[in-house]
Order: C-alpha cells, then structure tokens, then sequence
C-alpha cells in the first residue's frame, strides 16, 4: 500500500484550516485524501470534501487508524488531539500536527495572498490594452467639448449658446461614464466576499471594459442570455475572468466578427459562454493556453498570466472552464460555476 | 500653414468651396460644419461612408465636391476600407482623417495610402482650417 509516488493523508480538522489544507491537497496530484473529519458537522469543509466524494466521518479514532494511511495532518489545533493519536495510529503513519501544520496553514496563506498580487498585476497589465480605445471614446466627446466651449467664446446668439452648452454636458457625462467604467474595473480586487452574483449585469459591466480592446474592428455583440442566472463566487474575480476571455475574444477577430455572450443554468450550475468568430486556437496550442506564461501576442502586450489565472479562478469556485476551438472559424470558453454556496 | 494666409484666403463672400463630412456622431459633425462654415466653405454631412457617397452623388454636389474629412470607425466600415472607398469612387477628391484615435502606426498607413492628413481629435479649430486650406491648395495645383 505505502508507496513513494503516491500519499493517503487523513485530514483532522475540517474549519477554515482544514479547507485550506484540502483546497491545497486536491490540486496536488500524487496525494490522496482518505478522509476528513470535525467535531462540528457544520463545519464547511465538510461540505466541501463531500461535494468532491471525500469520506466525511465523525470518527476520529477509527480514522486515524484506517490501514495504509501514510500522514495524518492534524489541523485541529486541540493539543489533547496529540495522545490520542500517538495511541491509535498505525506504527508507520506519520502526523503533521502542531508547529508543522501551522507552517503548513502559514504557507498556504502566503500562497493565496500571491495569488491575489498576481490577479492585480495582472489586471493593471492589461489595462495597457485598452489605453487607445479608451483614448478614442474620451476624444471625441472632448472635441465636442472644447470645440463649442471654444465658440461660445464668440457666440452671441442665446439660443446657439443654450443649444451648444446642452451638448458640453452631455459630451461631459460621457465622459464622467468611461472614467467611471474604468475605476469601477480598477478597483474590484478579489478582497470582495463571495456571493450570490447576477452573471448577466457582470457580463454587461465586463463588456463596457472589453469593448475599449477594439480598436477599428467592426464588431457586432450578440447577447443570448437566461433570466435570472445566479452564480455563488466574489463578484471582482468573476468581472476579471469575464473581462479577460472577452478581451481575448476581441483580439482573436482581426477586422470583422461576432462575440456571442450566453448564459443559462442547468442542474444548479450557471452556464456562461464567450464565443468569438476569430482565428481560433491552433490544437497543439490548446493544451498550453492554460500555463503560466504562455502567450501567443507580441512582446509586452500580453503577460501570459490571463488564462492562467481564469483557470484558477474558476477552480477556486468548484467551476469548470471548458474550451472549444477551431482554427479559422472561433473559439468558445465555457464556465460552469456553481448557483450556491458550498 | 501660417495663420495669416488662411485668413487671407477666406475673406471673400463666395463660397470656399464644398466639403463633405462624414462621422457618426451629429455633434462632432455639427463642430466641423461650425468652424469650416465660419470660414466660408460650404458642408454637407453623412452619418458614414455609404450615406456620404449617397451624399456626394445628390445633384451637382458630385462636381462641386473639393474635399471628404472622414472618421475611420464606422458602422460596416472601418479603417483603410473607408479611405480605399472614396478614393475608389473619387480618385481625386483629397481625403482628410478625423479620428479619435492617437495612432502613428495607424496615421502613417492612412498618409501612404494618400489621405491629405491625419487630425486627431481634439483638434484645434485653427489646425483644422489650415489643413482644409492645405488640401485646397494642393488639389489645385494639377490644374483643376
């Protein structure tokens, strides 16, 4: 049973540490988790190990004895937990408990909070994208503005002065709406709670930021939502993630194309899809799309780190992303997120 | 262009001469029209290149036609397909770009593909007349 290559691991302790440590685990792909257990059956790791199909039970002694167990990693914090084990555990299985799963819990800590850098980083990155069409849509309501402000100067009659001044504000508000658009994306950061998000506003809200990607493609947006289409995660990641795919999708399609949006749920999950009519991803592409740094864009206008962290994004919330291409003709990602929490 | 000569040329009653602007927005439009109207040309408006081709067709406006200022993003018709329209139609008419789009990479395509030049939006009301006045000028000396 015991084997080098791979690690059975019993988790003691299902609160916020266990699900950090099983979060950590489940991604690992030589260790197998064997079980989990708390003294509270509300705790929410619980929940989650039994929506991945983890044995869940509320008896800690006959898990920690269970054959073939190679670590057992206690992240209950109880220092009572200590003598029990040393009792009944098999003579080979060993334990991370104490100092070791706090460095452990530490660690993970330190994990996410890079993640979260990252996704930031990552995000500010790619505003550059978006530098010429924000530019264009911001010039022409200021070439409204300057231009009749310039000529009321002049102007005498009231009427014209009246007329023109209408226009001044209107181009000002417009204005006023992009920069708000843009401080609006800046700002959402994956601190945000998770909750119940409305996915077609979020697609909506994303769009407003994709659309400045363009730059003179004629680009027709086509819209097929679902009514009501709930998905349970943290409102500013799911903005990043719609955000990136529809950039993608716009730069995929050179001159001319459709960006199909469609959202729908099924079985209590929220379905969205963000396809394109663009070149598509070449098949020996497909599999490293996903990979830290790989980017098929130019030097310094892509940082590779888009779909990676879409992908992680997605796993965080239980989702699934799914992608389906062919060259010439458009790619389509699909995410599958869950409607509740877990 | 010095700023004297321009005035100059535009202090007789007569028209300047005809331009055609084409740009989605009716305000950005009604700007253009003001500043080139204050210096006697005459302007005729489209909401895109179809409708300005449809314009320019109208009457006698065909003939009388000296100069198209165009935005390059429009509805069906983006970019070099805009400028390769009107020179298709009208391999004489001087073509002036007006866009919101501060792109050199862009500008240098548009000025090879012969566009009189290329004004960013927002551009000064003095560059504008100078640049129509250049066009003029220009599109004179063949001996029209």
């Amino acid at each position: 049973m015991s084997n080098r290559d791979r690690t059975t691991v019993v988790i003691l302790g299902a609160g916020k540490g266990g699900m950090a440590v099983l979060e950590l685990l489940t991604h690992l792909p030589g260790v197998e988790i064997a079980g989990i257990t708390d003294q509270s059956a509300a705790a929410p790791g619980l929940q989650y190990a039994s929506q991945l199909g983890i044995p869940i039970t509320q008896d800690l002694v006959s898990l920690i004895s269970l054959q073939g167990i190679n670590l057992i990693v206690n992240v209950t914090g109880d220092p009572h937990l200590d003598l029990l084990i040393a009792t009944h555990k098999n003579p080979e299985t060993e334990v991370l408990g104490g100092f070791a799963s706090k460095v452990l819990w530490d660690f993970v800590q330190h994990a996410s909070q890079i993640q979260s850098q990252l996704f930031q980083t990552e995000k500010l990155a790619g505003m550059g994208t978006f530098a010429s069409g924000i530019a264009h849509d911001i010039n022409n309501p200021l070439y409204i503005l300057l231009a009749f402000a310039q000529n009321i100067l002049e102007e005498t009659d009231v009427s014209r002065i009246h007329e023109q001044t209408r226009s001044i504000m209107e181009a000002g508000k417009r204005i006023q709406g992009i920069c708000q658009h843009i401080t609006q994306y800046a700002r959402s950061t994956n601190a945000d709670n998770t909750t119940a998000v409305e996915v077609n506003d979020k697609l909506d809200e994303a769009l407003n930021i994709a659309r400045y990607a363009t730059t003179l493609q004629d680009l027709s947006i086509v819209r097929r939502y679902g009514e009501h289409v709930e998905v349970f995660v943290n409102p500013g990641e799911l903005f990043q993630v719609l955000v990136n795919l529809m950039t993608n999708a716009i730069h995929a399609m050179e001159r001319k194309g459709t960006l199909t949006l469609s959202t729908c749920c099924e079985n209590g999950v929220g379905k969205i899809s963000i396809a394109d009519t663009g070149s598509g991803i070449p098949t020996e592409n497909l599999e490293k799309i996903f990979d830290p740094f790989f980017t098929t864009k130019p030097p310094g206008q892509g940082t590779g780190l888009g779909l990676h962290n879409v992908k992680a994004i997605i796993k965080k919330y239980r989702g699934e992303l799914k992608v389906e291409s062919e060259v010439g003709k458009g790619t389509t990602f699909t995410i599958e997120l869950p409607r509740s929490s877990i | 262009m010095s700023e004297s000569k321009t005035a100059g040329m535009f202090s007789g009653r007569e028209s300047e001469g005809l331009v055609l602007v084409v740009d989605d927005e009716p305000d950005v439009r009604k700007v253009v029209r003001m500043i080139l109207e204050k210096s006697g040309y005459d302007v005729v408006e489209a909401e895109d290149g179809e409708k300005g081709i449809e314009e320019i067709k109208k009457g006698e406006n065909s003939i009388l036609l000296n100069l198209i200022i165009t935005d390059i993003r429009m509805p069906n018709m983006n970019g070099i397909d805009v400028i390769n329209y009107y020179k298709k139609q009208w391999p004489s008419i001087p073509i002036i770009v007006l866009t919101g789009f501060p792109d050199l990479e862009m500008a240098t395509t548009m000025l090879q593909h012969g566009v009189a030049d290329y004004l960013v939006k927002p551009v000064e009301s003095d560059k504008l007349r100078a640049s129509v006045a250049k066009a003029f000028e220009e599109r004179k000396v063949p001996g029209f």
